[in-house]
């Protein structure tokens, strides 16, 4: 009886293991790339909106500030899209004849909402909150990138949980002073660019926006008016004016009375992680705080 | 009947026959022989499980009772469970596939003071029967999504109960009526105001005549207001109110003792004695002033000074006796029990009140040697605490025993200081069923042209003897104003759509007389109108006046007189009222009445051999009003454990004198009146009677039809309370009870390690042995502080006796503590978790076979003798242990320790192994076998919590400690850089118990009330000899018993 199959049959079976074999680490690393990509995360993609609203025409052109729209953000976890009366706070008075903002005058005359499609979505799972985050200085463009140079809103990270957890495991390379929340062009202090902060107000119960005063401007040089912060407290006032500014490094003078100087990130972010009690990595990566 | 009834009848027998199979019972004379020869302290869950039964022995090996490959659901009518077919299929894949694109709606114009992604909470109050609940409603986007107890009210402190805390569900109904009917077709509001104001406009010259009206007990003085001022234009019209379970007896008695309406209400806080003469008083709102009086008894039970603010420990606790007929909750809290039946407790109250001096002993009684002597024990407990004491009669008994209440309490000096006579919180006290006895003969006569009933459903629940549904077609036109198109809906010419007391504008009365404005919380879903909408038309000066012009002429000057307003607001008083939600200061004053009171001799003993059978309302869905609310209908019921049904229950003996077995369908006849109902035995209840909720046997409704049977069906207008001289006939048919009490239990039974002789109580063992309930009496705690750990010395090994690392807890450490000697049992946690938690019911069927979802369950250990048990209630969930078993074999880490140390249930991780479950000694985690979350149903996702993920099929679930609410807290205080105040943090639990058992908080802070709750010598730890080490802990009981009566209880 004849060999069913022939000699050669011996390769074609080797070639098949090492091919088998490839094909599966080839469908791991599509599909592993394919969970990452943007047709899954739609990091980057411009969704089809009723009005081609312009972030960049209205955050860098106009000089609208995020809450002006945004309004819950520092006190709901949810940031708030702006109700069509918003839009026609301006909008009854210029481009009242725009075709493009027919579908707001629509709403306004109807009474209907102006459906937008969601472009930061996360999985339903998922609890995330924004009062927390830009009370704790994590600033709008460390996760929605510049938006005000966004013509067309985009997400600018995949928002996917590895993403969250990056930074939950290490927040200190993100953290900013409350008071440049809101700044889009916020650099992180360099040499060039270094930043000096001092602790005001040291007691439990002080709103992390009243507990850190920072400025990108040199307090021995600078007057009052200069600083960042709001929340100058008359002390501070009449100590940046006499008192000499140290850089030496946190804790060795009493924070309270002194500017230091940072000039990295690490140093910044230390500081303020110290001051806003930001909670540790092991706290904000457990489950509970985006699952429940 | 409608044939789909039919057949779903069909398709329901033949469960039952598969059902008949499992339930060969014991005999109650194996059971007692299995019994005999145990000493000492024995307790016991269940019947089956006392005894031992092949198919305990089979659920026990069992880890959810049957199959879990089990597909397909026979009462799948219930609509609760939907199989998806091929989207089943690609459930799997879909986690690995993008999102649909998801809208977002903003506002055309946002509502000025609204922040979105943060609840408001608003006063308002529920009124019930029996006295208005205050609540305070959690309100997301102007969503109700959470109702509580009003903390800030006088009368409940924030306590609730089950049925406050279920009309939430009640309110998004899908079920509710939505449109006004016209003979069953769609016709508008106005139409009818049109029709109905020219028929009054024709009546007007005759002085109304031929205009009734039928209400449910009015509540609302603005109601009664508006029905003087209607009276006084049509004075021939009549307003008669019913509702099934009403207060005939305390009004009565009231009457004949003062010539005027009274109420009573009791003072527990000053009563050492508290003797209960079949007054359910703890086990919810069926009883006025529930949530008072069970603070007030629990207040005087605790025995530390952590909470109730005295001084030094206050060892004067109350003591509880209790006869009554039906087992009930405030039977199994007392220190003595006597179960008699219903018609013996009037004959049992004279004999006291005559034992206390009072009218004379009751002829031709005979008492059992132990009631015998009970009665000379309480005597003289009762004298020895003169104005110390108190006597509550039974909403549900009769005159008599009202009378002989009121008698004691007064020769016993207790009338000023225990209890006060007020005003009535009804403000149109009448005897209902004699009204309701003399509408049904004007409806026979022909004398009733329009017939409007308001929220009350008499088709249903009219006593059988009335023929209500014959009398109603003599009636020229019906409207029926409901919520839900009930049986008297569907007879009725007009059906008008009801708004729920959550959407619209009322007031009422609490407890203590204090007055509610209830304000609506939403616009009305479907539109609906309100009993002050139809009684306005009456008055003809101002018809169309809305409920909230009436509210503020009747309490607009008041409020404003109450409150002056500093910065000159005239309006501040009102809202100020509104704001509170109740206005100050106008509690009742107690009245001064001279009372002429004569105890009428009390009817004939019934004899021995006669069966009675005993009405009473359903502890949860009461006269059948929430019917239709899943969650009371699926949450197993106190003492009976009962799900869904309602049964004959009768005691072990009379089911044995019966020859019958537990669940099996009855005949009981009555009257001439039959029904069917299956039977079910509960420990402790009188022999001789059969006890039948009302309340169920719905013909209406996807989740109330076909649940049990209408005991209205043979319920007497004569003796609508109970009933003697019924007979029995048996039937060889079978009803598949939903008893979940034996589906929470070990893996461990006899054949791994029990002795294997049939009188092994698994549980009941472990309760002892292991010292699952603890508990001493006062003498014995007096002597031993420490009793709850004596004798159980393995509580807490040492932390290196664990192979897995200790985790170190550097900032908060979530614990609760459960206090066992407050905790009533009364379930009103376990619907608050319900509610805040998003829990699916999973219907009948599901229930039966132990897939109850219910994250909180209240543990019931009965002890003793199965006609006298004493029970000890333990609220049961998740203990967040510190070595948790659960965690340790989840193979996907879907359950993992926090810093803090919860246990943490990640719903989108978990792939359904049940590994956790099987693993986990308490059994208080939840599996979705099947897709039980409605996802469809547009008013059930109005209802939701949007802070807790709504569970799909296939994962694991369990208590989290409301870990919604400590992230909400914690960002709060995160934000201010500050620690977590104590008490800022309630769970749901918590939060609902009337009695505040269950406290919260963060044993790292040494302030905390748990963590001294924690420190007591009383605390214990369930099954903590596992090392476990349980974030849960309890306070043993102690019982403060009369030691003539059992000198051998206790430790």
């Amino acid at each position: 009886m004849a060999q069913i199959f022939d000699r050669s049959s011996n390769a074609l079976a080797r070639m098949s293991l090492v091919l088998s074999g490839l094909i599966i680490i080839a469908l791991g690393v599509t599909l592993n790339e394919l969970q990452r990509s943007p047709w899954v995360t739609r990091q980057g993609q411009r969704a089809d909106q009723p009005v081609p609203f312009s972030h960049k025409h209205h955050v860098e052109g106009l000089g609208l500030q995020c809450q002006y729209c945004h309004v819950s953000v520092e006190k709901s976890s949810y940031a708030g899209i702006p109700p069509t009366r918003t839009c026609m706070n301006c909008h009854s008075q210029i481009w009242t004849n725009a075709a493009l903002l027919e579908p707001v005058r629509h709403s306004w005359a109807t009474g209907e909402s102006i459906v937008w499609t969601k472009v930061h979505d996360l999985p339903d799972f998922v609890y995330f909150n924004h009062e927390i985050h830009v009370n704790k200085g994590i600033g709008c463009e460390t996760c929605h990138g510049r938006v005000d140079e966004m013509p067309i809103m985009y997400e600018q990270n995949t928002l996917q949980m590895e993403w969250c957890l990056d930074c939950h495991r290490n927040p200190i390379k993100n953290l900013r002073p409350t008071a440049e929340i809101y700044n889009m062009d916020w650099k992180k202090p360099s040499d060039l660019n270094p930043v000096w902060c001092t602790a005001t107000n040291v007691k439990t119960g002080t709103p992390t926006s009243e507990s850190v005063n920072c400025t990108t401007v040199d307090p021995a040089t600078a007057s009052g008016t200069q600083l960042a912060s709001l929340h100058l407290v008359e002390t501070v006032d009449a100590q940046i004016a006499g008192a000499p500014v140290s850089d030496t490094p946190a804790g060795m003078l009493a924070p309270s009375v002194n500017y230091i100087k940072f000039t990295n990130q690490d140093a910044l972010g230390g500081f303020l992680f110290k001051h806003y009690h930001i909670r540790s990595a092991r706290e904000l990566s457990s489950c509970e705080v985006c699952h429940r | 009947m409608p044939p789909v009834r039919d057949s779903i009848e069909k398709q329901q027998n033949s469960v039952d026959e598969d059902m008949q199979k499992t339930h060969a019972k014991l005999t109650l004379a194996e059971v007692r022989a299995k019994l005999a020869g145990q000493t000492g302290k024995k307790y016991w869950r269940s019947i089956d499980e006392l005894a031992g039964t092949p198919e305990f022995e089979q659920a026990l090996r069992d880890e959810f009772p049957q199959h879990s490959s089990e597909w397909i659901d026979p009462v799948s009518r219930r609509g609760f469970l939907k199989i998806m077919g091929a989207s089943l299929a690609l459930a799997g894949l879909s986690g690995c596939t993008k999102q649909p694109d998801e809208p977002i709606y903003p506002y055309v114009k946002a509502p000025e003071d609204l922040v979105l992604g943060k609840p408001v909470y608003f006063a308002t109050a529920f009124p019930f029967p029996t006295g208005a609940v205050p609540v305070l409603i959690k309100s997301y986007a102007y969503r109700p999504i959470k109702v509580d107890g009003n903390p800030d009210h006088p009368y409940n402190q924030g306590g609730s109960d089950p049925i406050t805390q279920a009309t939430l569900l009640d309110l998004y109904d899908p079920d509710r009526s939505k449109h006004c009917l016209y003979r069953g077709e769609t016709s508008p509001w106005p139409t009818f105001l049109a029709s109905f104001r020219s028929m009054l406009a024709d009546k007007k010259p005759l002085g109304g005549q031929g205009v009734y009206f039928l209400s449910d007990t009015v509540t609302s003085p603005t109601l009664a207001a508006q029905w003087k001022k209607g009276q006084a234009a049509f004075p021939n019209a009549k307003f008669i109110q019913y509702s099934p379970v009403n207060r005939d007896s305390a009004y009565a008695a009231s009457k004949a003792a003062f010539g005027e309406y009274a109420d009573a209400q009791y003072r527990l806080a000053d009563a050492d004695i508290i003797v209960s003469l079949d007054a359910d008083f703890l086990s919810g709102a069926r009883h006025p002033g529930f949530h008072r009086l069970a603070k007030d008894y629990a207040n005087r039970r605790r025995l530390d000074a952590t909470l109730n603010g005295t001084a030094s420990a206050n060892y004067s606790m109350n003591r509880l006796y209790a006869v009554e007929s039906m087992t009930s909750t405030t039977g199994m809290k007392a220190e003595h029990r006597l179960a008699l039946r219903a018609s013996d407790i009037e004959g049992f109250a004279a004999a006291l009140a005559a034992a206390l001096g009072v009218g004379s002993a009751p002829s031709g009684y005979t008492w059992s040697p132990e009631a015998q002597k009970f009665l000379a024990a309480l005597v003289a407990d009762l004298k020895s605490s003169r104005g110390r004491c108190v006597i509550i009669p039974g909403e549900q008994q009769t005159v008599g025993v009202h009378l002989a209440a009121m008698a004691m309490n007064d020769s016993l000096g207790n009338v000023g200081k225990t209890v006060v006579y007020t005003d009535t919180v009804n403000p149109m006290p009448s005897n209902q069923t004699d009204d309701l006895r003399s509408l049904v003969a004007d409806m026979n006569a022909g004398k009733v042209d329009w017939l409007v009933i308001l929220n009350a459903n008499p088709v249903y629940s009219a006593p059988a003897d009335l023929n209500f549904g014959d009398a109603i077609g003599k009636v020229g036109t019906i409207v029926h104003l409901g919520n839900h198109l009930d049986e008297t809906g569907l007879q009725a010419h007009w059906h008008i759509n009801a708004a729920h007391y959550l959407e619209s504008w009322t007031d009422a009365r609490a407890y203590d007389g204090t007055v509610s404005v209830v304000q609506p919380m939403i616009e009305p879903l479907y539109g609906g109108h309100t009993a002050h909408d139809i009684v306005q038309s009456l008055s003809f000066d101002n018809p169309d006046a809305s409920a909230y012009q009436l509210l503020r002429q009747t309490w607009g000057d008041q409020a404003v007189a109450v409150v002056k307003p500093a910065g000159g607001d005239a309006d501040f008083g009102w809202r100020k009222l509104l704001h509170d939600g109740f206005l100050s200061g106008s509690a009742y004053t107690p009245k001064t009445l001279t009372a002429k009171i004569t105890i009428p001799a009390p009817p004939p003993q019934s004899p021995a051999n006669s069966l009675e059978i005993i009405f009473r309302p359903d502890p949860h869905v009461y006269d059948g009003r929430y019917a239709n609310v899943g969650w009371l209908q699926e949450i197993p019921r106190p003492i009976t454990n009962l799900s869904w049904d309602n049964a004959a229950l009768m005691s072990y003996a009379t089911l044995d004198n019966m020859g019958v077995h537990e669940h099996q369908v009855i005949e009981i006849h009555l009257n001439g009146y039959k029904v069917l109902a299956p039977v079910l035995a509960v420990p402790g209840h009188p022999d001789g009677a059969i006890t039948a909720h009302l309340g169920q046997g719905r013909s209406t409704g996807r989740v109330a039809g076909g649940t049990g049977f209408s005991a209205y069906q043979i319920r007497p207008s004569a003796t609508p309370l109970f009933a003697s001289g019924a007979t029995v006939v048996k039937t060889d048919r079978e009803w598949g009870l939903a008893v979940p009490k034996s589906h929470y239990i070990d893996h461990r039974a006899t054949y791994v390690g029990g002795d294997g002789s049939g009188t092994h109580s698994l549980e009941g063992n472990e309760a002892i042995d292991r010292g699952i309930i603890r508990y001493a009496t006062l003498d014995q705690f007096k002597k031993e502080p420490g009793f709850a750990q004596e004798g159980y010395g393995k509580d807490t090994p040492p932390p290196d006796e664990s192979l897995f690392p200790a985790y170190r807890y550097d900032k908060n450490a979530w614990g609760m503590s459960i206090d066992l000697n407050s905790c009533v049992g009364c379930n009103a946690c376990v619907v608050s978790c319900y509610a805040e938690n998003n829990i699916a019911v999973v219907g009948q069927h599901q229930a039966t076979i132990g897939r109850i979802m219910q994250w909180i369950r209240i543990d019931t250990y009965y002890e003793g003798d199965l006609a006298a048990p004493r029970a000890h209630f333990q609220p049961m969930t998740c203990h967040q242990c510190e070595n948790a078993p659960c965690e340790q074999v989840c193979p996907v880490g879907a359950t993992v320790h926090s810093p803090e140390g919860l246990n943490m249930m990640i719903y989108n991780r978990c792939v359904g192994t049940r590994y956790c479950s099987n693993n986990c000694p308490y059994k208080v985690r939840r599996f979705n076998f099947l897709l039980y979350s409605d996802y469809t149903t547009p008013s059930l996702k109005l209802m939701r919590n949007p802070d807790v993920t709504v569970r799909s099929r296939g994962v694991m679930e369990k208590c989290s400690y409301c870990v919604q609410r400590i992230q909400e807290v914690k960002i709060e205080a995160d934000k201010n850089n500050r620690p977590i105040h104590d008490g800022e943090i309630f769970t749901a639990c918590q939060q609902a118990c009337p009695t505040n058992a269950i406290i919260f908080g963060n044993i790292n802070d040494a302030d905390a009330r748990v963590t001294k709750l924690k420190k007591l010598e009383r605390t214990y730890g369930v099954l903590a000899d596992l090392n476990t080490r349980p974030r849960t802990t309890y306070v043993a009981e102690v019982i403060n018993v009369n030691p003539e009566l059992t000198p051998d209880v206790g430790a």
